[in-house]
C-alpha cells in the first residue's frame, strides 16, 4: 500500500467503518512508513483529547430553576402568535395615527368655528395665521369689531371657495394665500365692516409687526 | 436482547414518556429532560461560542425553543438529536450576527483557556501543550467542521446522527469531518515529537 492509498482510508478507519482486510493493510503500512505512522497517531491523540478532555466550564447550577421560570412567564403571556402580530402591527398603528394627525384627518368630522362660523379645514391654517398677526395688538373693546372683521372674512374665504367651485382650478387655494393677501383680505373685510377697525397690518403699506419689540402674547388667541 | 440495548430502550420508553407529560404541562417531566440533557448542550455551545454567558444564554434559547414546539417533535427521533439541532441553530445565528458586526470571526484570538489545567493538574508541560494546541486548532475549524468534530467525539454522535443535527447530507457531513481532520493535522503538525510522547501508548494501543 502506497501512502496516498494508505490516508484516503484515514477516515474511515477513524470513524471505524474500515473493512477488517484494508484495516490489516493501513496496519502494516502503518509499522513501515512512519510519515503515515505520525498522522494517523497525531489524529488518534487529537481525536482522544477531544473526547474526553474535561470541560473547564459547567452549567451552572441554578440553571434548570431559571429555565423553568421562563417558561412559566412565557405560558402566561399572551400566546405568541398575538405577540408577533402586536410586535409588528403596534408601530404600524402608531405611525399611521401620526401619520393621519398631521393630515388633519381628526378635524374632518368637527367644526370649527370661528365667531360661530364653520370654517373649512383648508382656510384653518391662512386664518390662525392672521389671528396671531392681529390678536396682540386688539383692545378689549376692539374685539367685537375684530370678529366681526374675521367673521367677514371667513365669508369672502368661502366665496373665494366657491368661485374656485365654478371657474375650475385658476383659483387659489386658500391654505397657499400669503400672510399679506390674507391681510388684504383683511382690510377689505374691514372697509365693508359697520365700526371699522383699524389695526396694524391693515393697511399693506403700513410697517407690520409687534410695537416696540413686544413679545407676541398667544393668549387672544385661543378665544378666536 | 443485551443489557446494553435493554438499557437503551427502557431510556428511549422513559423520554418518549416523559415528552408526553412535558407535552400535558407536565413541570416535573420539563425538568427531567432539562436536566438530562442541560450539561451536555451546555458544553457543546460553549466549545462552539466559547463564551460562558452566551452559551448559557443560547442553552436556555434552545430548550425554550424546544419546548415551545414540543407538540412537532417526532418521537421516531432522540430527544437530545433535536434539541441538539436547535442549539447549532441558535449558535450559527449568533456567529453570523457576531461577524456581522465584528467582520470575519477569528477563533484563534478566542482565549484558550486553560484546558488541560482543569483535566490533570500533574501532567508533563509537553501534554498540556498538545491539548491546549489541540483545543486551539478545534477554535480554528469553521463553524460546521466543529461542530461535527465535536459531535462526533464528545457526543458519540454517528455521522446519520450528525447530519440530522448540522441539516446537511450524510455526504458533506463526512466531507466536514474530513476536511476538519485534515486542518487539525496541519495545524498540529508543528508540534515537536517529544510533546506527543506523552500520548504515544494511547496511540500505540489503537493500532
Amino acid at each position: 500500500m502506497r501512502c496516498e492509498e494508505a490516508r484516503q482510508l484515514f477516515d474511515a478507519y477513524l470513524d471505524g467503518e474500515l473493512a477488517p482486510s484494508l484495516a490489516t493493510e493501513l496496519g502494516a503500512h502503518r509499522v513501515h512508513c512512519p510519515d503515515c505512522r505520525r498522522s494517523l497517531a497525531l489524529l488518534e491523540v487529537s481525536g482522544h483529547i477531544i473526547s474526553s478532555d474535561r470541560d473547564p466550564v459547567s452549567v451552572p447550577e441554578d440553571f434548570s430553576d431559571r429555565l423553568l421560570a421562563c417558561v412559566e412567564v412565557r405560558e402566561h403571556a399572551w400566546p405568541a402568535r398575538v405577540r408577533r402580530i402586536l410586535y409588528v402591527a403596534g408601530p404600524i398603528a402608531a405611525a399611521a395615527v401620526i401619520a393621519l394627525a398631521f393630515l388633519g384627518f381628526f378635524d374632518r368630522g368637527r367644526d370649527t368655528l370661528v365667531a360661530g362660523v364653520k370654517v373649512e379645514p383648508t382656510h384653518v391654517e391662512a386664518g390662525v395665521t392672521a389671528s396671531h398677526s392681529i390678536a396682540p395688538f386688539l383692545s378689549a373693546q376692539d374685539r367685537e369689531a375684530a370678529e366681526r372683521a374675521i367673521d367677514l372674512w371667513i365669508e369672502q374665504m368661502q366665496s373665494h371657495k366657491a368661485a374656485k367651485a365654478k371657474s375650475g382650478d385658476s383659483a387659489q387655494e386658500p391654505s397657499d394665500l400669503t400672510i399679506l393677501q390674507v391681510l388684504e383680505m383683511l382690510k377689505d373685510a374691514n372697509n365693508n365692516a359697520p365700526n371699522p377697525l383699524h389695526f396694524p397690518g391693515a393697511d399693506p403699506n403700513e410697517p407690520f409687526g409687534p410695537p416696540n419689540g413686544l413679545p407676541v402674547d398667544d393668549g387672544d388667541v385661543e378665544d378666536l | 436482547m443485551i443489557v446494553a440495548e435493554r438499557e437503551a430502550t427502557t431510556s428511549r420508553e422513559r423520554e418518549v414518556m416523559l415528552i408526553g407529560r412535558a407535552r400535558a404541562g407536565d413541570r416535573i417531566a420539563l425538568r427531567e429532560l432539562v436536566d438530562a440533557h442541560k450539561d451536555r448542550l451546555f458544553a457543546f455551545i460553549w466549545r462552539m461560542v466559547r463564551n460562558h454567558h452566551e452559551a448559557e444564554d443560547i442553552c436556555q434559547d434552545a430548550f425554550l425553543k424546544a419546548f415551545a414546539s414540543l407538540d412537532t417533535f417526532s418521537c421516531e427521533y432522540r430527544f437530545s438529536t433535536w434539541l441538539f439541532t436547535i442549539g447549532y441553530r441558535v449558535c450559527l445565528n449568533r456567529l453570523r450576527r457576531k461577524r456581522s458586526f465584528t467582520g470575519d470571526l477569528e477563533f484563534s484570538s478566542l482565549a484558550a483557556q486553560d484546558e488541560a489545567g482543569s483535566s490533570a493538574a500533574l501532567e508533563s508541560e509537553e501534554a498540556v501543550r498538545v491539548r491546549n494546541s489541540v483545543w486551539s486548532a478545534v477554535d480554528q475549524l469553521t463553524p460546521p467542521q466543529r461542530a461535527a468534530i465535536l459531535l462526533f467525539y464528545r457526543n458519540d454522535f454517528g455521522c446519520q446522527e450528525i447530519a440530522r443535527v448540522l441539516q446537511l447530507p450524510l455526504a458533506t457531513v463526512k466531507s466536514h469531518l474530513h476536511r476538519a481532520r485534515v486542518r487539525l493535522r496541519e495545524l498540529l503538525e508543528g508540534l515537536p515529537d517529544q510533546d506527543w510522547s506523552s500520548f504515544r501508548n494511547l496511540s500505540e494501543r489503537a493500532v
